[in-house]
């Protein structure tokens, strides 16, 4: 049992490395009526080629598969979990990301009724041929759903042109023909290689009892086995595959997503605190408070739906803008001479000042949200670092450090663009 | 702990509440006005908070505005229009961090809250009292965008089209945004009357969430709305229509993979706190969680799409049910909606199914007390329909809505408008 504290905020939380194997990281905050339950998995849909000790050659999985497994979790011999908790009251709900499954709940009363589901269900599998037949509409429909939403082809267009083998680049529900070959052996086969306790954590933030979740997890969890699993390693190569993809849908105007292709670091804690100097770069180079936002702005060349972002998991670091624009390629044209302008003159003190204050307040409002603490935990327990690191990341940042950094997150060599239009 | 809200007017038409609450790290300050819902100024209005935005006198320059708000350690200064059955609610909030945290002891709360009232009230005007031109352009071009920009969410546009049939004629047809052709009618002079009556005509609200001192914030606004010449406008509340003489069909072909099938449903004329209280817990056990009888039958047992859920409007009386099938199946879709609508009105469901929808319902209204925009909307919402009630109160509220009444409020139902938004024709094919 440890307890991580942050001398700045006077908070702290607990990490628990349970006899089963699975870490809890509980952070009670007082005052708060709802709690929140993540219980994740560091299994994602970038984790489709791998072996395990039993193994002599890697398999490739079809993609979209972490998330169907998700999807099959809720149903048990007993029925549904979701009628289950419907005897709580709890709002449960589930997600896949490149990186990660998360089954999750908040509630405000009846949480440790809800707690013992969410553990339950999630460490006992159950489907047939049958179960897993009957699902294939539903996930369809949910993949034809995406199809069509031009927000989401666009940022999944962008990464697809950056990336060559990074299986980042294919998206999380995988295509309706990909989900055809996905059968009951292969989802156990899946969960029995990541759904292991030692990959896994139990987050836990709000108006909760920690004692509750320390029985219930003793109760409940049995202890796993060794985790044996190897991930295949791709090769990467730094350049982008396409510089510009575009694709027709119908939209109102142009919707584009502009990327850089950063250079993933040694570990994933590098890459996680790299993720937060990127995002205080992507504030300077093009924030509301920019010289750049300001003339796009003037130009009618952008409008509030700006916005600017920074990711990063195990091997990927990327910077994207995104907006709505008559014309993206403009945009394009622009951002790249503003940052070839920053590195060249160099970021004004006060400009790395002021963005440092309001990254720093934008952090603040995170350890004050029940549902966002919980996540945070998570995001820093799957990159190796605690929770309060990031806020030290941000209040430590020098310009010296940042203008270094900018050269290794903003190659404009090695830049997307993805734009959706209309065709019109 | 979810406090009450303690509200009290400070002006002519305005009013000011807070709720103060230790646990927030940051403060909200917002201020809402209240218009009439019209075809004829919805655009205007729309565009005034957001001209608002980009700067005031003491901060002139949108870029300077947005550089002060960054050094309020990213204090977010936010524009927003919403509709409240046939009225439009003009907003502007600022969001601050509390003065607990900041790194050099600044006063960020007033900072944000003088701030807020300068870009409210002190706006910036050229010599002949009008926005500036080009803000004005820009700004118009933004809701233009925005109102096009509907189609990009295809469930939320087939919703506002659904919506848009059934309640041609009423204020609530009006969009928030307003249309295309009002919108290209806002002129710098056209914005610049609906500000006037923004600030002068509307009735205000002014809510304070967080933990810093609210009395500060009304110390600030009292004296600047003191310097107003105000003559504020008695809003009439909307009458929904008690209920539906026919079945509208409305068909809307577009370039989509997945169908967008919206029944819109009329639920009774005026209602009073218990029934409207009736009416959602029957919106919720027919359609609005996950083991509700649109989930369990539409989605799962007959797996004919990704959703199907219902969705009461408290301030219109409206329920729509959507779903998203593929359009071979929107038929059957349709069928089975109307056939568990059937099975409610006749006491279908039993005494854990009611139970579990109220248990749902009273979480999620017991969680709105942990975030600050959770909180700051709930009181909106309350004032807006006349009410000031807590969540704790609104829950135990729910809690005793009675099986009778539930099919009372399902019996009350009728179905006025089926809107299907699907793909070209020869790809139906």
């Amino acid at each position: 049992m440890k307890q991580i504290k942050s001398v700045r905020l006077g908070e702290s939380y607990t990490r628990i490395d349970h006899s089963s194997g699975l870490t809890l990281l509980l952070c009670p905050m007082v005052g708060f009526s709802s709690a929140y339950a993540l219980f994740a998995t560091k299994y994602g849909s970038v984790d489709s080629c791998f072996k395990t000790g039993l193994d002599d050659d890697f398999t490739q999985v079809p993609a979209g598969i972490a998330h169907y497994l998700e999807h099959k979790m809720f149903e048990s011999e007993q029925g549904d979990a979701f009628a289950r908790y419907a005897a709580t009251g709890a709002n449960a709900n589930a997600y896949t990301s490149f990186d990660r499954t998360a089954y999750l709940f908040s509630c405000s009363d009846h949480f440790a009724e809800s707690l013992d589901i969410l553990l339950d269900f999630v460490t006992d599998p159950y489907f047939t041929e049958q179960t897993v037949e009957k699902e294939r509409g539903i996930i369809a429909q949910e993949i034809k759903m995406y199809d069509d939403s031009p927000e989401w082809r666009v940022f999944f267009n962008m990464l697809g042109a950056m990336y060559h083998e990074n299986p980042v680049r294919v998206d999380i529900a995988g295509t309706v023909e990909s989900i055809a070959e996905i059968d009951e052996k292969l989802l156990y086969r899946c969960y029995n290689t990541f759904y292991n306790l030692r990959n896994m954590v139990l987050c836990v933030a709000g108006g909760f009892d920690p004692d509750t979740v320390v029985k219930a997890a003793d109760r409940i969890l049995k202890p796993a086995g060794e985790l044996k699993v190897e991930r295949r390693k791709f090769h990467e190569p730094s350049t982008v595959r396409e510089r510009k993809v575009e694709q027709v849908l119908p939209v109102a105007q142009p919707l584009f997503h502009i990327g850089f292709k950063g250079v993933a670091g040694a570990s994933e804690a590098q890459n996680l605190y790299h993720q937060t100097l990127d995002e205080l770069l992507v504030e300077i180079i093009a924030g509301e408070a920019s010289p750049l936002y300001r003339r796009l702005y003037d130009q009618g060349l952008i409008n509030q739906t700006f916005s600017g972002e920074a990711m990063a998991s195990r091997d990927y670091a990327l910077c994207f803008f995104a907006g709505e624009s008559r014309d993206p390629e403009q945009v394009h044209v622009q951002l790249v001479q503003e940052i070839e302008r920053l590195k060249l003159e160099g970021i004004p003190e006060e400009v790395f000042r002021r963005c440092q204050k309001a990254l720093y307040g934008r952090y603040m409002s995170i350890y004050g949200n029940v549902n966002a603490v919980a996540g945070l935990m998570l995001t820093c327990h799957f990159a190796g670092i605690e929770m309060y690191e990031l806020l030290d990341v941000i209040a430590n940042a020098t310009l010296g450090g940042l203008q270094d950094r900018m050269l290794q997150s903003f190659d404009t060599d090695k830049c997307s663009i993805s734009v959706v239009t209309s065709g019109a | 702990m979810s406090s009450k809200l303690e509200r009290a007017s400070i002006g002519q038409g305005i009013h000011l509440g807070a709720v103060r609450d230790p646990k927030f790290k940051h403060n909200l300050l917002s201020a809402s006005f209240v218009l009439p819902l019209s075809e004829k100024d919805v655009s205007d209005n729309a565009v005034t908070p957001y001209i608002l935005r980009k700067g005031c006198r003491e901060c002139p320059d949108f870029s300077s505005l947005n550089a002060r708000l960054a050094g309020l350690y990213g204090a977010a200064l936010d524009a927003d229009i919403t509709k409240f059955g046939g009225w439009q609610v003009l907003e502007l909030s600022i969001r601050g961090l509390d003065n607990r945290f900041a790194l050099e002891n600044e006063d960020v709360t007033t900072q944000c809250a003088e701030l807020l009232a300068s870009v409210l009230l002190d706006p910036k005007l050229d010599g002949k009292g009008l926005f500036d031109e080009k803000d004005t352009a820009l700004e118009r071009q933004y809701v233009l965008d925005t109102i096009e920009a509907q189609i990009n969410d295809k469930r939320a546009y087939a919703r506002s089209q659904c919506i848009k049939h059934m309640c041609a004629g009423e204020p609530n047809a009006v969009r928030r945004y307003g249309s295309i052709e009002t919108a290209r009618a806002i002129t710098p002079e056209s914005a610049v009357r609906a500000y006037r009556r923004m600030v002068e005509t509307a009735p205000v609200e002014l809510i304070f969430v967080g933990s810093g001192d609210s009395a500060r914030f009304a110390q600030v606004f009292q004296k600047r709305f003191g310097q107003v010449r105000r003559s504020p406008l008695q809003l009439e509340r909307m009458r929904p229509r008690e209920k539906a003489d026919k079945v509208r069909e409305r068909v809307e072909h577009m370039d989509l993979s997945q169908s967008k099938l919206v029944m819109g449903m009329r639920t009774g004329g005026a209602a009073g706190p218990r029934e409207l209280q009736a009416r959602r817990v029957f919106s919720a056990l027919y359609g609005g969680t996950p083991f509700s009888k649109l989930f369990l039958n539409v989605r799962e047992k007959l797996s004919l799409c990704y959703y199907c859920a219902s969705r009461f409007d408290v301030s219109t009386g409206l329920i729509t049910v959507e779903s998203g099938v593929e359009a071979k199946n929107s038929d059957k879709a349709r069928q089975e909606v109307l056939r568990q609508l059937k099975a409610v009105q006749e006491g279908g469901f039993d005494e854990t199914e009611l139970a579990n929808t109220k248990l749902l319902l009273k979480n999620s209204i017991r969680s709105t007390g942990d975030t600050l925009t959770g909180l700051q909307g709930w009181y909106m919402a309350q004032v807006l329909r006349g009410r000031n009630d807590s969540p704790e109160e609104d829950a135990a509220q729910i809690e005793a809505v009675t099986r009778d009444e539930v099919i009372e409020a399902a019996r009350a139902v009728t179905l006025d408008t089926v809107y299907f938004l699907t793909g070209n024709e020869e790809e139906a094919q």
